[in-house]
Formats: C-alpha cells, structure tokens, sequence
C-alpha cells in the first residue's frame, strides 16, 4: 500500500521508500518542485510559494525558491541521491487571477523563473514542466518509479512525466 | 514578518465581517426573495498552510467571485460557492447551470453581495473602496485560497474572516472570504482604534 505524504504550501520533503508518493493539492501560483533521482531510487517535493526570500535565512526554506531549490537538494542528497543523477519537473506556476498581474505582480511566472535560475545554478537540468496557464494543478510524485503525474482543475490526472531510467514497474 | 493578533483584535475583525455579511445577506434575500441566515463568522488568524487547510478539501472544485479592492484599505473578497449552491443560485435566477449566462450571472451575484459587504465594511472604517470589476474562477478551492493569500503580499501569517450565508431550506452556502493585504489590515485595525 502506498503511502502518500503531503507536501503543504512551503514545505518540502523526499523519500527513498518504495512505494511512497509525495504530493502537493491545489498548486495555484505555487510551483511544486519534483526532484527525481531514479537509479537511487530518491525523490523530493517542494512546495514553493514565493520567489525569493527576504532575509537570508528563513523559518521555512521550503517558502522561497532560492531557498527551496537548495534545501531540497540538500534533502534528496541526504537520502541517497547524487546531484548527477537528478532531473528536475515543475508544476504550477498559473495566473489563478488576471489581476496579479498588473505591474509584474504575477506570481506564479516568477515563481518558475527563480526555480529555474536556482536550478541552473547547479546545473540540474529541468526535464519537463506543466506551468502557467490560468488552472490549479495537483502533482503527485512516484519515488518508485520516477514518475509525476498531474491533475488540472476540471480534468483527468495524467502522467506528465516518467524517467527513462526508472527501475521497471512492478507487477502489481 | 510574523504579525500577531490579540484576542480583541481578532473579536472585532470578526464583528466586521458580522456586519459585512448581514448586509450581504439582506441583499441576496431581496435577490433571491427568500430569508437568508448568516452563520457566526470565522476569524481565521494561522500560518498560511494551515489557514488553507480549515477552509476546507484543498482539491475541491469551487466557483468562486474575486473581487480585488483598492482604496484606502487593500483588500480581496471572494465569494466561494460549491456546485450544489451554484446550482441553487442559478434555478432561483432563472438561469440554467451550463449556459455561458450562467457565468455572467454569478459574477452579477458575486458583485452584488460583495459590493454590499464592502459597502458595510467602508462605512463602519469611514472611508471609501472601489472594488475592481469581478472575476469569475472555477478552480481548485486550495488553489485559489493560497494564491488569494499569496497576492495579498502577506508570506507568513494568513488572516481570513469568513462567514456563510445560507438561504432557507434551500441547498445553497455562499461563503464570503475577506482577505486583506499584508498593509491593509493594519489600517483596517487602526481605524478600529485597536492599531499597534
């Protein structure tokens, strides 16, 4: 049976439990952050609210993305993962309102350009992403099978993406 | 910033939006010509994922009227409605569900009720809004309450003052959401006379 751990608004975790699924619900402006190391079998998520935090240490490093993106990093590695090994998917990031985004007020395309600048500041490549838009998402993460599935608002959940280095599915 | 609410605080921001939506709900009876309750309001003061969290399931699907307002206090109310209240509000409209009229109607109900929470609001703070024109967001209930909350500029603590109105015998609970922003709630407190 699967265990399925929340990911709530600012915070991040991973996993190297077969079977675990990570997941963050209702992902407006905020961009959920997998981080899949598949040869490790290592996963994390982050929920990310803002872009960039103002002071240099937070609480929550999980609020910020140029925080976030480290921390989690740091917590996939601790897990077993190599920074080598890891490929980045991003979710979210919409414009829930069109009127975040009068005077670059919009959120949710800020938050997926300081994750992206934060990743590529450690050269972890981003494999795929379902961002913008004006539809909430909810995304779940496989830690099994290195795989993100995402459901938008109104619609069917759907793998989005599924590393081709993933351990070949189970029989179940 | 972690900002704090004392108990006295909280007590009168929830008698606001007492006065808010009695008045809201005076406006919906005489649209929908039915009596209308209003349930005790919630002032919901919490760190943001918790405040997510008590508004209810995160993925349901809810319609929901954005009415951002600027003026001399910032603010955004929402008016949430789940399917069956949608539903209900549009048979007593005499609008079917599905129609693209159905849209312009909810959003005609969501200005309606939402201009005269406002209304009541600006006259208990003595000041003036201009509520912006109205959008209409069928989404994720989470979705649209974090980035509500993220808009109004505030990143740690969530307040939220939330009521329900209810029309009698009828399937239909309006929520009203008032979420004001990180600069906006201290003025609202200090034209309470309770500021900082």
């Amino acid at each position: 049976m699967a265990t399925e751990a929340m990911v709530r608004i600012g915070e991040l975790t991973a996993s190297r439990t077969p079977g675990d699924v990570l997941v963050s619900i209702g992902l407006g402006s905020c961009i959920g952050l997998a981080l899949l190391d598949p040869p490790m079998t290592v996963a994390g998520l982050a929920h990310i609210m803002l872009p960039a935090s103002p002071y240099t240490e937070a609480d929550s490093p999980g609020k910020y993305a140029d925080l976030a993106v480290p921390a989690l990093v740091a917590e996939v590695e601790r897990r077993g993962a190599r920074r080598a090994h890891l490929e980045a998917v991003l979710v979210g990031g919409a414009r829930m309102f069109s009127f975040n985004s009068g005077a670059g007020l919009d959120i949710g395309a800020r938050n997926e350009v300081a994750t992206r600048e934060a990743l590529a500041d450690l050269e972890i490549p981003v494999r795929c992403a379902a961002t913008g838009g004006t539809n909430g998402r909810t995304v779940r993460v496989l830690v099994e099978e290195a795989a993100v599935f995402v459901r938008e608002s109104g619609t069917e959940p759907h793998e989005l993406y599924r590393s081709r280095f993933a351990l070949e599915p189970r029989e179940s | 910033m972690p900002q704090l609410l004392s108990d006295i605080q909280l007590d009168a921001l929830r008698e606001l939006s007492n006065i808010g939506s009695g008045t809201a709900a005076t406006s919906l009876s005489s649209l929908v010509g039915m009596p209308v309750d209003v349930s005790v309001p919630n002032a919901i003061a919490l760190p943001l994922a918790d405040a997510v969290d008590r508004a209810g399931p995160a993925e349901a699907e809810v319609t929901a009227v954005a009415l951002p307002v600027f003026g001399e206090f910032d603010a955004l109310v929402l008016i949430v409605m789940n399917q069956p209240t949608v539903d209900t509000v549009c048979e007593l409209l005499g609008v079917p569900t599905d129609d693209e009229m159905a849209a312009s109607a909810l959003g005609e109900v969501g200005n309606i009720l939402g201009g005269a929470y406002l209304g009541a609001l600006a006259t208990m703070l003595g000041g003036t809004v201009e509520p912006r024109p109205p959008e209409l967001v069928r989404d994720m209930l989470g979705a649209i309450l974090a980035s509500a909350l993220l808009a109004s500029g505030e990143d740690n603590l969530a307040l939220l003052l939330e009521s329900t109105l209810r029309v009698n015998g009828r399937e239909c609970s309006p929520s009203f959401m008032f979420v004001p922003s990180a600069g906006g709630l201290g003025d609202i407190l200090s034209r309470l006379g309770l500021g900082a």
